[in-house]
């Protein structure tokens, strides 16, 4: 199965969930009728129309091209609702009140063919009631699919069967979120608020009480329940800001309203008289005027300003207390054993959220994966629940708990002085609720980096970069340094890769697990190097980085290259150099040096005149490809996609693209061995660039540009010595350059460009604020 | 025999013609100090070194200080020679004039400070600290303060001290103890202890400024918790006399291996008012504005003896007959030739030489640096001078003063037996240079400030400020001239520093050890290419002289012969540094604890 039974999908309410479930199955290419009720006569689609119009000027923007938004069907369910007729999944995103949705199934149901799954989005209400009434074959179709916000970026969707839940079925939706929108899904019962949810409410309602009965200060809160813990660095406080504070209350009464009066969330449960206020008064968060935090622009300037929990004052943001040594570095235990606020905080959030996330083992989920895995993709924490466990011991864990009459749930009575994972034979298992460990199951067909370097040791390794025999012939080349910076380690494992493969293998992938697939060289260490005016260092990193991505392109394998994140500067270029690229979906490419004042140094500019020059779209003669080149390289544009990377020519029309991040690595593995079949490398190209006359003509436009204002004077400098290099330098259009000459080229450009004062400060600004510098 | 002469011709080398290009650009509020006044300033300050503090040098070391009836009496002469040296105008040379200073350029400050240093160390301290405190209070006192107390101490009718130190505490400040308690009034009552205290107590100005480092009732733990506080002598009445006692009194004299003559106090502060000086738990930021100026100064404190060292040396070199030449009677109508004519005395000449040469080239270009940062124009080249100063502070600092004791040990070395005996002078100046390795943070701590603050702040923004121009002069030079061993020599040494600073970044970056392993031998590796660039550019600018023709013939021809000397004999020991450092900690670290 590859989700392809799924040919057409209708998502049923334009909200945002609803409108953004829509983009993602656009994103993946697939039709989608968007349907909401009519509330203008005379333009009676409105409601969805303006639903995809809002999504295209959104930031993050739900979808990942134009032609996507293209795929949107957009209608009404007064007028449209026979086409669901022609879909295979219908989605119900509408509002969450049960006799609404029954009375749509009870539409739905006299339209929609056999056979074509309906599901709800719904985050509150129970399947058993929704589908009460319906016929047998229509609860036979039906099924929970409750995606998180925003759909796109967010990849967990929990998958709810009832028990008359056609088993075909909802593997075929299964398939489907997996394949072709990206999602893991997780199975959850029938259960209130299901996994994420009803942990991450309790835990953000025991967050907040802690901090109001215990006087600490919002700053503080999310200082100690942020980082610390592995959840996003916004933390608590500023977590509720982002989904609304208006959210809490109706978050707060759905789920004290559906579990049992003996459910632990009943007793902390409570509403916050400084949230009523604030959301009375619109401050509803980062949508509203602020929350917990605001931004004061009084006087035009602009401070951070944070709420005083008991004054209900803001105050400018303090700076919080500060966390050092182990407990900064994911050491739970050690964190809730220092002494005052900061241990008491933390335990104050952990103890409880801990206890109550072992409890809803099996009721909400099957098993601790599940609880895990939801958290994780659902909540963006850096570990789920009982892998923190795990950290603080299970033991040591039940004796706090119990020191503090918490209840001691009965999975980690059971677990003892074991651990909820461990690695046996090669494979991580985890500990099942019969108290037997048992292998984690990754869905079929998944090929991770993480799970094979359980069960064998690199084949090559340095501080940098590591290569791993990923089967089947086909060898992996893992960047391992900082963030993935490229250095000269990892071009020396690069040759040593290629002697590799050329004798034992067939094929190369360059593919990691990191959030970024690297965000190019290592700045700090290039910058540190200028400082100390080590110039013949810094033209040998870049000739080596130039022959090592030349190396892989001419070598007699096929490479492919499989980005996720970021490949931003080299890590772009390792990509142009690549004979294919498998990216996944979200892929944010680009050539950014110049936002540092440098240019493209690995053969970035030659590569990328390449993809321009091949493409039949192009007009004739050797300016059109360079202007392009130009323009993209200049400007520092990076995609916002895997499918926006395509019109930019740093994807090929013949790459392909991953929906789920999963599923890359086998994705380029099985493109490099269908390329591996019968390889011959590329011959070298030979260059007709317009020299001379053609950089005037750069040089004009850019003048233009600084003239609106558009670019500033240094970027005047740095563009000038892209556009020689992209020109040609002194060659006119009569001749042709070779790649050797062009390499030459990029590398005098850049190295002079190092010497630069503006450049230099460039730099420091990028490595000290992560933000470019305008000079 | 104690022997000094202003050099002056050099010291005019290093101020009109070695750093006209220093990169800093053009000065214009220093201007007026053309080199005609400042020509005539080094020549006053030449005469009044060599004829008021010189003769007290010996009598002060011998006579000591005196602690009576609880008031310090410096040695006789002391008191005469700080009164002329206040009324002539010295001790407000480089102050501000905005509290009647003549804001003379560090340039040529630090000159006349190095005459000082050379005469009359242990003078020196009284006005250097009062200096140093009236900086400190200029940057954060209070309108108030400032305007009753900096007048007078840049006049020197008053004097300064800085109170850091306790018993238990030296380099870890945080653990001081001495305390501050608020009063309704606004002023605070301080109580403690203090050793080490230079100047804490004497008899040359009407008053003395103590600025002490105390913590507040509320006061968080460490350095964090430490505040700065001015407790005067005397509190001073409404017309500005000094009035009465105010708790403050030295209970001891440190019993010192040299600076005799310089009065090291344990002081105690009984309930003494005092004032806040900058933010509460602020104090030691502000007190380093004041370290920051010190230490430069302790190291010119390494020249100034180090060139007093020379020049006696010199002098007995060439007095004392003994023995032959090795290739020959060179003076066969006197019964002995003078030792000059030998290999090895030559070589503790010509390495004192260097080092007093280099470190005064050295020194004058951090000086220029400081200039610029206060008075240019430019916020790049203010920026870039910043940079710079905190860069070799530390160098300045250790490298100076660890060269200045090695001259003064070479000059014992020339004095042979005599050198030994107390009445030939120069085992004065090796006890005198040896605190000045100490003090003000050891050299120790100055390496790891190099490695540790320095090195890596801006990821190496400072090192830019050395490491670029020294690269452009290189490449520039470059050539088949002959000048092409040195800047050969200059290159290799430069590229041995640029891979012990890679080097140590990297590793320290994992492992601090590391980067305290190499800090002192990269400190020297640092020390000696800067030397070397000096002694480069002196090069090139005495070989162009010499080809335009001058009148100086022998000046120049030194200058060259000096710095060939310098990178023939000298400049190789960083080849011995970059191994230290290539071999990292493991040796060092090996021993257990019980196996010391």
């Amino acid at each position: 199965m590859s989700g392809d039974a799924i040919k057409k999908v209708c998502v049923i309410g334009a909200g945002t969930m609803g409108a953004g479930i829509a983009a993602q199955v656009a994103n993946a290419g697939v039709p989608v009728l968007l349907l909401d009720i009519v509330r203008d006569e005379n333009d009676r689609n409105a409601v969805a129309a303006g639903a995809v119009a809002k999504m295209l000027k959104t930031e993050p923007a739900p979808f990942m091209s134009k032609a996507a938004a293209k795929l949107v069907e957009v209608g009404n369910i007064d007028d449209d609702l026979a086409k669901v007729a022609e879909c295979d999944w219908v989605v119900e995103a509408i509002i969450e009140r049960l006799d609404i949705k029954q009375d749509l199934y009870a539409k739905l149901e006299k339209v929609r063919k056999e056979g074509t799954a309906v599901s709800s989005n719904t985050s509150t209400i129970p399947l058993a009631q929704l589908t009460d009434g319906r016929s047998d074959a229509f609860k036979r179709d039906f099924l929970i699919t409750h995606f998180f916000n925003p759909p796109r970026y967010m990849r967990l969707i929990e998958l709810v069967a009832g028990p008359h839940s056609d088993a075909g079925t909802v593997e075929k939706v299964r398939e489907f979120v997996d394949r072709k929108l990206g999602k893991t899904p997780v199975d959850a019962e029938d259960s209130p608020g299901f996994i994420a949810n009803r942990i991450g409410t309790f835990w953000i309602q025991a967050a907040v009480n802690a901090a109001v009965d215990m006087g600490v200060s919002v700053e503080d809160a999310d200082a100690i329940g942020g980082k610390p813990m592995g959840v996003p660095k916004t933390g608590i406080f500023g977590l509720i800001d982002l989904i609304g504070l208006d959210l809490m209350p109706y978050l707060q009464q759905s789920l004290t309203g559906t579990l049992p009066k003996d459910d632990p969330y009943q007793k902390i449960a409570r509403s916050e008289p400084l949230i009523e206020k604030l959301i009375s008064e619109g401050y509803t968060g980062r949508k509203g005027k602020g929350g917990f935090y605001r931004i004061n622009r009084e006087g035009g300037g602009k401070v951070k300003e944070a709420i005083n929990l008991q004054t209900g004052d803001y105050a400018p943001a303090a700076k919080p207390v500060s966390i050092r040594g182990p407990a900064a570095k994911g050491d739970l235990g050690a964190l809730i054993d220092i002494k005052g606020t900061i241990g008491e905080y933390a335990w104050a959030i952990l103890g409880p959220t801990l206890s109550y996330s072992a409890s809803i083992v099996p009721e909400a989920t099957a098993t601790i994966v599940g609880v895990d895995d939801a958290m994780k993709l659902g909540y963006n924490w850096k570990s789920g629940p009982f892998e923190m466990i795990d950290r603080i011991g299970a033991a040591k864990l039940r004796e706090w708990l119990a020191a503090d009459g918490l209840p001691v749930p009965e999975i980690l009575e059971k677990v003892g002085d074991g651990s909820f994972y461990r690695i046996e034979g090669g494979r991580k298992q985890y500990f099942g609720l019969d108290g037997e460990y048992h292998d984690i199951e990754r869905a079929q067909g998944v090929l991770l980096l993480e799970d094979i370097k359980l069960g064998s040791e690199p084949l090559l390794k340095n501080a940098s970069a590591a290569l791993w025999d990923v089967g089947d012939g086909v060898v992996a080349l893992e960047f391992t340094g900082k963030m993935n910076a490229l250095d000269n380690e990892v071009m020396k494992l690069i040759g040593q890769a290629i002697e590799l493969v050329t004798e034992k293998y067939k094929a190369l992938v360059v593919y990691n697990e990191g959030s970024h697939f690297s965000a190019g060289a290592n700045l700090g260490l290039a910058l540190f190097a200028v400082n100390i005016a080590a110039w013949s260092e810094i033209e040998k990193l870049v000739k080596g980085g130039q022959d090592a991505y030349k190396a892989l392109k001419y070598a007699p394998f096929p490479v492919v290259s499989a980005p996720s994140g970021m490949a931003l500067g080299g890590g772009c270029e390792i990509l142009l150099n690549s004979d294919a690229v498998q990216a996944h979906a979200e892929s944010y490419i680009g050539l950014v040096e110049c936002g540092v004042g440098i240019i493209p140094g690995w053969g970035g500019c030659g590569e990328l005149m390449l993809r321009w020059m091949e493409n039949p779209k192009m007009p004739k003669g050797p300016m059109p490809a360079v202007a392009k080149a130009f323009e993209i390289i200049s400007t520092a544009t990076v995609s916002k996609s895997a499918a926006d990377a395509r019109q930019h020519g740093f994807l090929r029309p013949t790459d392909g693209v991953t929906m789920n991040r999963d599923r890359l690595l086998a994705d380029a593995k099985a493109r490099a061995l269908e390329l591996a079949e019968g390889y011959t490398p590329p011959e070298p190209p030979e260059f007709r660039l317009p020299g001379p006359s053609g950089l005037a003509a750069l040089r004009l436009a850019v003048e233009g540009f600084q003239a609106r204002g558009l670019a500033t004077d240094y970027d005047g400098v740095v563009s000038s010595h892209l556009a020689r290099v992209l020109t040609g330098g002194d060659t006119d259009p009569t001749e042709t350059i070779t790649e050797e000459q062009l390499l030459e080229l990029e590398r005098t450009e850049f190295m002079k460009l190092t010497r630069e004062p503006r450049t230099q400060a460039r730099i420091e600004h990028m490595l000290e604020t992560g933000k470019p510098l305008r000079n | 025999m104690q022997v000094y002469e202003a050099p002056i011709r050099d010291m005019r080398f290093v101020l009109d013609e070695l750093w006209v290009d220093d990169g800093f650009g053009d000065i214009p509020a220093l201007e007026e100090f053309d080199s005609d006044l400042t020509s005539a300033i080094l020549e006053e300050a030449a005469k009044f070194s060599r004829e008021v503090l010189l003769p007290l040098n010996r009598s002060g070391d011998e006579e000591g200080c005196v602690l009576e009836n609880g008031v310090v009496r410096t040695p006789e002469g002391f008191k005469d020679a700080y009164k002329q040296f206040t009324e002539s105008g010295w001790a407000s040379l480089a102050a501000d004039p905005e509290w009647g200073g003549q804001g003379l350029p560090e340039r040529v400050n630090k000159l006349v400070e190095e005459m000082t240093c050379s005469t009359n160390l242990s003078f020196g301290l009284y006005p250097g600290l009062t200096h140093g405190g009236a900086i400190a209070l200029e940057a954060h006192g209070s309108e108030d303060l400032k305007n009753l107390y900096l007048p007078k101490m840049t006049s020197g009718e008053w004097s300064g001290t800085m109170c850091l130190t306790e018993s238990h505490c030296g380099t870890d400040l945080g653990m001081l103890r001495t305390k501050a308690e608020p009063q309704e009034d606004g002023s605070y009552k301080v109580s403690g202890s203090k050793i080490f205290i230079s100047a804490g107590d004497h008899d040359l100005s009407d008053n003395i400024i103590h600025l002490v480092l105390a913590r507040l009732p509320d006061a968080p733990a460490g350095v964090k918790g430490i505040s700065l506080f001015l407790v005067p002598k005397y509190l001073p009445n409404d017309d500005g006399t000094p009035g009465p006692s105010n708790g403050v009194s030295c209970s001891a004299l440190e019993h010192k291996m040299g600076l005799k003559a310089s009065a090291t106090c344990q002081m105690q502060f009984e309930e003494s008012t005092g004032w806040l000086v900058g933010e509460p738990h602020q104090g030691l930021a502000a007190m380093f504005t004041m370290m920051n100026a010190e230490r430069l100064s302790v190291g010119i404190q390494g020249v100034g003896i180090g060139e007093a060292a020379y020049q006696s040396a010199v002098w007995y070199a060439k007095d004392r007959l003994q023995g032959r030449s090795l290739s020959g009677a060179k003076y066969p109508d006197k019964p002995a030739d003078p030792i000059i004519v030998h290999p090895d005395v030559r070589r503790m000449l010509m390495t004192m030489r260097c080092y007093n040469e280099g470190c005064r080239m050295l020194g004058g270009w951090v000086a220029r640096a400081l200039d610029a940062e206060k008075h240019s124009q430019d916020p790049e080249v203010k920026a870039r001078a910043t940079d710079f100063v905190a860069l070799m502070t530390p160098i300045v600092k250790a490298l100076f003063t660890d060269l200045g004791h090695e001259s003064a040990n070479l000059a014992v070395q020339v004095y042979g037996g005599h050198g030994y005996i107390r009445e030939s002078g120069v085992e004065q100046y090796a006890r005198d240079a040896r605190i000045a390795m100490i003090y003000e943070g050891t050299n120790g701590i100055q390496a790891l400030d190099l490695v540790g603050r320095k090195m890596g702040q801006n990821t190496g923004r400072l090192l830019r400020s050395f490491f670029h121009p020294v690269s452009d002069f290189i490449e520039a030079s470059k050539g088949d001239g002959p000048m092409k061993p040195m800047i050969d020599g200059l290159e290799k040494a430069l590229g041995a520093l640029q891979l012990s600073t890679a080097t140590i970044a990297q590793k320290g970056l994992k492992d601090p050890e590391e980067a305290g392993a190499a800090a002192t031998e990269y400190l020297r590796l640092f020390g000696l290419v800067a030397m070397g660039y000096c002694f480069a550019r002196a090069t090139m600018i005495s070989d162009m002289k010499l080809a335009f023709g001058t009148e100086e013939k022998e000046f120049y021809d030194a200058k060259i012969k000096t710095a060939t000397f310098f990178f023939e004999r000298i400049l190789p020991q960083v080849s011995a540094n970059f191994l230290a450092i290539k071999a990292g900690k493991k040796s060092m670290m090996a021993l257990s604890e019980e196996q010391f």
